[in-house]
């Protein structure tokens, strides 16, 4: 089947990949990775490990739309495939796949990357091969690296940063008297990401970070954070801020109300809010589970996927609904449940939109030289959000709306009154 | 006739030889323990202050634009490297920029004076015994990268490296040792041979004689002593033979 065969190296750096769908072969592609049929998009998430929802939700979310786009005929007659590869959310798995996926693979952008730690480690690769106009899309994290020089300029983001989701917490923990802010945070560059926004944010009002932790990259949720929680406690926080992935985040949650931090715990949109709900949740009566999330208090970059009078989420779901997509089964190994519906999936969903917008501008010659100018065309582009989307030179985020959930009846919702909340 | 073991004569200097090998063993390996110490520890701390130094290097473009997540990728990446424990950057005003620490920064470490670039022995609990080595950014107008080594691992290598010089040290003492021996019982055979050659004439039995009158015919020492004997011997036996014929 040409150069595109299956992969199952387990074990090495790189977890695994497949095409989705198959592509054709390489001798068929006139620019790279652009075949007469297909647009081939490459992607690099965590399918394995303590964070695979975080992958496996932003794929489904993305290739519902994909689908969709497909099945009408594509894009100037071009499917759109995805070349998709494993990084169990480790850097140098996701460095060695990006090399593969621009040097082997060839493919025409890459799309939906997860995770600071690995993003960080790949914005110098495509610094380096910078003279091949290849550009990272929408990658699933808030961290700065890929907004700012020097790197800035090799990827295009879509949702609110990381330093607007911990201003918009800190701004309103202030603003209902609770200024002393400790921060749990993950020892990578995701956690220092939000914990330098926290520390911004609360510089701003004249406040400094209460006390902090740490955890490692991939603890899951059977780990203790005993630790954690009296480094914390011993700076009598008013509110935790969390920065961390689900599985760590959740068992920091539980280890904090078992041993008797009854303060808000925020976490950002990072954190796959459903999985992390559903580990605390889990053999638990509803009353109990209530007493480990009636605190927690959630910041997303896209509204409420139970919120349908949002145009954009009526459109998600109908089509995660009619499409239902599978996870990417040759590298999902280890047991997961997919989500009827999430954030994380709603994401996803939002930037395979905006995605095929931006490869409709490019015309019936696709070409990586005119990206960047079909995305700088984007101007107050409607998204079904009601919030326009923009890109500019000094503006390569197209979304800037931070929103606050909380969990109420076993589920996100939005959060309307901080206050009432947590007084 | 058996040949008579020479066992008393070299003795000592067998002895002598045993003496001088472990000597020779126990003072190299004395030496080589002291050297390959103090080589392997001055190589661990040389390769963290290179590292501090390549992170306070590249630290400066990053502090100065304020990316706190990429100075943190930064350091991730050398905590990786072998022997290399923890790293932390503080800021001019003492704060912590970034950190490599779980669950937190130890309390020694908070406390610790911010300004001081000196290398330093730390006993942090719950982490172990480390060595930290520290290099200024910007001169330190930008505060300072410091490398924490622990020195369990590094005694670790040390003892591999020294375990591995004594296993040959050992061998060469043993083979040096059953040399000795062989080249003494070499050179004692000669003068077993005289000396069972002398017995057999002292007890007057031709066949006795006969059967060990080879080492008459050696070219060397042995074979002119025992030569030396056969004359003797035959001087006496003719003396012997005129007073009876007288």
């Amino acid at each position: 089947m040409g150069m595109f065969t299956r992969r199952s190296l387990i074990g090495g750096s790189m977890a695994g990949g497949l095409i989705w769908p198959w592509p054709q072969t390489s001798a068929e592609t006139a620019v790279a990775g652009v075949t007469d049929s297909e647009i081939i998009l490459g992607m690099s998430a965590a399918f394995s490990g303590p964070s695979r929802g975080l992958g496996i939700e932003l794929y489904r979310g993305a290739w519902a739309y994909f689908e969709h786009v497909n099945r009408a005929g594509g894009i100037s007659g071009r499917r759109i495939a995805l070349k998709l590869y494993d990084d169990g959310y480790q850097p140098d798995a996701s460095v060695n796949n990006t090399m593969q996926l621009m040097l082997e693979d060839q493919v025409f952008l890459l799309f939906g990357y997860v995770g600071t730690p690995t993003v960080t480690r790949v914005l110098p690769i495509l610094k380096k091969f910078q003279d091949q106009d290849v550009f990272l899309f929408f990658p699933f994290t808030g961290a700065q690296p890929q907004r700012e020089p020097p790197y800035g300029e090799f990827a295009f983001n879509l949702r609110a940063s990381y330093a607007q989701e911990t201003a918009g917490l800190v701004e309103n923990f202030v603003q209902i008297g609770r200024r002393r802010i400790g921060v749990f945070y993950q020892a990578d560059a995701y956690g220092r990401s939000g914990w330098a926004g926290v520390r911004a944010a609360l510089a701003g009002h004249g406040e400094r970070i209460a006390g902090e932790a740490t955890y490692r990259r991939g603890t899951p949720f059977t780990a203790t954070m005993r630790g954690q929680v009296e480094l914390l406690q011993a700076a009598e926080p008013d509110a935790v801020i969390c920065i961390g992935a689900y599985a760590a985040c959740a068992a920091f949650a539980r280890d904090a109300v078992d041993l008797g931090l009854r303060v808000p715990i925020a976490n950002l949109s990072f954190v796959g809010s459903e999985s992390m709900l559903g580990l605390l949740s889990e053999g638990r009566e509803a009353a109990e589970a209530e007493q480990y999330t009636n605190l927690l208090v959630n910041s997303q970059v896209v509204p409420s996927y139970h919120d349908t009078s949002i145009p954009a989420v009526r459109e998600y779901r109908e089509f995660m609904e009619r499409y239902n997509p599978d996870m990417p089964a040759e590298l999902v190994t280890e047991a997961y449940t997919p989500f009827d519906y999430s954030f994380v999936s709603l994401e996803g969903f939002l930037d395979a939109k905006i995605m095929v917008e931006i490869l409709r501008r490019l015309g019936d010659e696709p070409a990586r030289a005119n990206l960047e100018r079909a995305v700088m065309s984007m101007q107050d582009f409607e998204l079904g959000l009601g919030e326009p989307v923009t890109f500019a030179e000094d503006r390569r985020q197209g979304l800037q709306q931070v929103y606050y959930t909380v969990v109420d009846d076993g589920r996100f919702v939005t959060l309307t009154d901080w206050a009432e909340k947590f007084s | 006739m058996q040949i008579i073991k020479v066992r008393k004569l070299f003795q000592r200097t067998l002895f002598g030889v045993f003496a001088l090998f472990g000597f020779i063993g126990i003072s190299t390996s004395f030496l080589l323990i002291d050297t390959v110490n103090s080589y392997l520890s001055e190589e661990y701390v040389t390769n963290s202050q290179g590292i501090a130094q390549t992170i306070a290097d590249s630290s400066v473009d990053i502090l100065l634009n304020r990316d706190l997540s990429s100075l943190q990728s930064l350091i991730d990446q050398f905590v990786e490297v072998q022997g290399i424990s923890y790293v932390y950057i503080r800021d001019e005003t003492g704060e912590f920029l970034a950190h490599t620490f779980v669950p937190g920064i130890p309390e020694q470490i908070l406390n610790s004076d911010p300004t001081d670039t000196s290398t330093v022995e730390r006993q942090l609990p719950g982490m172990g015994e480390f060595v930290e080595v520290s290099r200024p950014i910007l001169a330190g107008v930008a505060g300072a990268v410091h490398v924490g080594m622990d020195t369990g691992m590094i005694a670790l290598q040390v003892q591999r490296a020294i375990g591995r010089q004594v296993y040959l040290i050992s061998i060469v003492f043993v083979l040096g040792v059953v040399a000795a021996i062989w080249l003494v019982n070499l050179a004692a055979r000669p003068i077993g041979e005289v000396l069972t050659y002398a017995v057999a004439l002292a007890r007057g039995d031709e066949n006795e004689v006969e059967s060990v009158e080879g080492v008459l015919g050696r070219k060397d020492e042995a074979g002119q002593l025992a030569r030396l004997f056969a004359h003797f011997s035959r001087g006496h036996a003719s003396a012997s033979s005129s007073d009876g014929a007288a």
